[in-house]
């Protein structure tokens, strides 16, 4: 009795999703999408990263500003390259219009993304590029792309420092993980901006604030002549802070990234300055592109989002920009950025 | 020491049937094994109703069936290790250590088959070292295990320098992407995998003696089995479809990855446990973590087919685990 019961609702259940797909899939085939009916799937790097939750906020936000639809999923961890395929793999068969991928190594989503293509679905990948060679071998195709450029993002920290203590000077170089793309990227990109300084390092404090202090320290102890410190992230520029001070030393360091702790520090003094990133910017430009792509219109290829040197002349705007947000407090910069993207949705 | 066997096929009908139903259903045991079974169907089902129109397409199926076939082949390989009383903590870090020495050889243009049979070895030698010093050290399983993930994994960054490898094969991406009657190459390679597990573990006297051994060392020992040989082998196998696994794995993302995918090491015990294998060793079966794979990735997939948010993806996934094996209490 109870079973028949519950198959009667499933069959009901069943025929009723059936009709509502039906309806839905005539109502989309008019010409022109109009916003309410834009479906937008983003599969984004672990939310184990507060990183990646202000990318993830920053889709969701302008996805209900505008009225489309988002759904945002995640590798299950951050370094779960196939589960991260795989939740690609699940939402490509579905009924979206557009795809945000954030790819955990630059390799790992080209199949997903091939199958996408050869469904006529848009593909637009932000923060972290996909792998141009493997996407050719998938036949997958992106349409745009934004993220940051680390090693510009650097660079433009390396002039400054070298701007404010002046050129020949010795400075401290803290990475993070051996062999990382980004902390490689950044460090480079420092290096090339601070011409003509000299430097010690880099050494490895795997992003780790005790590690990044340590390895200060040592700097410190077999070069009493350092007049900056550059690291490739805050947590690592916090360890730096501390050990400058513990030396009583009044020499410059810079961190990357904009979280809450380091724009703290950087009121307080202890970190001179940070590099911001905004991945809140990221991810609106992921939905912003989605929505163009589905209008069809025409979206620029390449973006590269904004990054901030904040530092003691601009603090003050950065705090008062805050958002209710803890880690990356800062959802927009504090000043003018190019979005590209914006200017060419239809309302 | 209760040897169990593998769902066997119903519809044997004599007189008795009703009966031996009877008495099975109030087998606690029997429900170890069959629990598993009844939690994927239900699971199927319930996503079946919610999106029928998304979730119980053959594209989707077929999607869940790639997703499996990884942890399925790690499945396998750890619980060979579980039956024994041990386990083995260095799968994830075992098949990355694979993957690096596959993608090492690979950029240096040795032929594919190669490749694949030096991942293979990789994941093997590893595998051996695990066996020979928790059988011959006599060290707990946990703690070599433990230790040999940091190992393997740091192994692993040195070969590679902590860079991935790009591995772009047309070979693989046919075996990553290709399917014939809608089941996935990648699938086929870890059903034979499981096919040859089951019968290796039911049907040959090595089976038996991996059985004896993890139902009771001692009598076994008194039997004249070797309990080291057992040990080691079992150990052996897991590395060595570790190794294998990462074969599959480079397939599926186009590069060696030097990073640890430790999701999979949590997949294996979750699914060996939810399988109905006793953790104590002596009892359980191939078919039974297999399935529990399948349920895994199924419902992996089916939380994101309905778009339910990420974060609670976490939670009803390890909700699941432990209901299932709360209900299952395979342990004497």
């Amino acid at each position: 009795m109870k079973l028949t019961k519950s198959i009667k609702v499933a069959f009901v259940a069943v025929a009723a999703s059936s009709l509502v797909i039906a309806g839905t899939t005539t109502g989309s085939a008019a010409p022109k999408k109009s916003l309410k009916s834009i479906r937008v799937a983003a599969v984004v790097k672990g939310l184990d990263n507060p990183f990646f939750i202000g990318i993830k906020e920053g889709i969701e936000e302008t996805a209900l500003k505008y009225g489309v639809y988002a759904n945002v999923q995640a590798a299950p961890g951050l370094n779960d390259d196939i589960g991260q395929a795989n939740k690609l793999d699940s939402l490509a068969g579905q009924n979206y219009d557009c795809y945000i991928v954030i790819p955990i190594s630059s390799n790992n989503l080209s199949q997903a993304i091939g199958k996408i293509t050869k469904k006529k679905k848009t593909v637009i990948n932000i923060d972290s590029p996909v792998d141009s060679a493997s996407l050719n071998a998938s036949g997958g195709k992106i349409t745009s792309f934004a993220g940051t450029d680390n090693f510009e993002a650097g660079k433009a920290g390396g002039a400054k420092m070298v701007a404010a203590i002046g050129a020949g000077k010795k400075i401290g170089l803290i990475a993070g993980l051996a062999g990382n793309v980004t902390s490689n990227a950044r460090v480079d990109g420092f290096k090339a901006g601070a011409a003509g300084a000299t430097f010690v390092g880099p050494v490895n404090a795997d992003w780790d604030t005790t590690k990044a202090l340590d390895a200060a320290n040592a700097m410190i102890a077999a070069n009493k002549d350092l007049a900056g410190f550059f690291a490739a992230n805050d947590q690592m520029a916090q360890g730096v802070g501390k050990a400058i001070k513990a030396a009583k030393l009044n020499i410059p360091v810079y961190g990357v990234d904009g979280i809450a702790d380091a724009l703290n520090e950087v009121k307080a003094g202890s970190i001179t300055a940070t590099i911001s990133q905004y991945p809140y910017v990221m991810g609106q430009m992921g939905v912003e592109a989605c929505i163009i792509a589905a209008q069809g219109g025409k979206v620029p290829a390449q973006t590269i989002t904004p990054y901030y040197i904040i530092d003691s002349s601009n603090i003050t705007a950065a705090l008062t920009n805050k958002s209710t947000r803890g880690f990356f407090p800062n959802q927009t910069p504090p000043g003018a950025f190019t979005n590209p993207y914006t200017k060419l949705i239809k309302k | 020491m209760r040897k169990s066997v593998a769902p066997a096929k119903p519809g044997a009908t004599d007189l008795s049937f009703l009966d031996k139903a009877r008495s099975r259903i109030k087998d606690p045991f029997f429900w170890s094994d069959w629990l598993v079974v009844v939690a994927f169907i239900f699971v199927v089902a319930v996503f079946g109703i919610i999106a029928p129109e998304e979730f119980l397409t053959l594209w989707n199926l077929n999607n869940i069936l790639v997703a499996a076939s990884i942890p399925a082949i790690i499945a396998v390989g750890q619980t060979f290790t579980v039956l024994t009383a041990g386990i083995d903590l260095s799968v994830s870090s075992t098949m990355t250590f694979g993957a690096v020495t596959f993608g090492l050889v690979f950029t240096n243009s040795w032929p594919l088959w190669q490749c694949v049979i030096i991942g293979v070895i990789a994941g093997t030698v590893v595998g051996l070292l695990n066996g020979l010093i928790i059988a011959k050290r006599k060290i707990n399983d946990f703690i070599v295990t433990l230790g040999m993930l940091s190992v393997a994994s740091g192994a692993a960054l040195v070969l590679s320098d902590g860079k991935p490898r790009q591995v772009i094969s047309e070979q693989l991406s046919t075996l990553a992407i290709g399917e014939k009657a809608n089941v996935p190459y990648l699938m086929m390679v870890a059903f034979v995998i499981v096919l040859i597990a089951h019968f290796v573990l039911f049907h040959t006297r090595f089976g038996t003696h991996v059985f004896a051994v993890g139902g009771d060392p001692e009598s076994a020992r008194a039997m004249g089995i070797s309990v080291v040989k057992i040990k080691v082998a079992v150990y052996v196998i897991s590395g060595a479809l570790a190794g294998l696994a990462a074969t599959l794995a480079i397939s599926r993302i186009g590069s060696a990855e030097p990073a640890a995918n430790t999701s999979i090491l949590l997949n294996s015990v979750a699914a060996v446990v939810l399988g109905g294998v006793s953790l104590f060793g002596g009892r359980g079966t191939i078919f039974g973590p297999f399935i529990a794979t399948l349920l895994l990735q199924s419902l992996a997939n089916g939380l994101t087919v309905i778009g339910v948010a990420a974060y609670y993806q976490y939670l009803s996934i390890g909700l699941v685990v432990i209901l299932s094996a709360a209900l299952v209490r395979t342990d004497k």
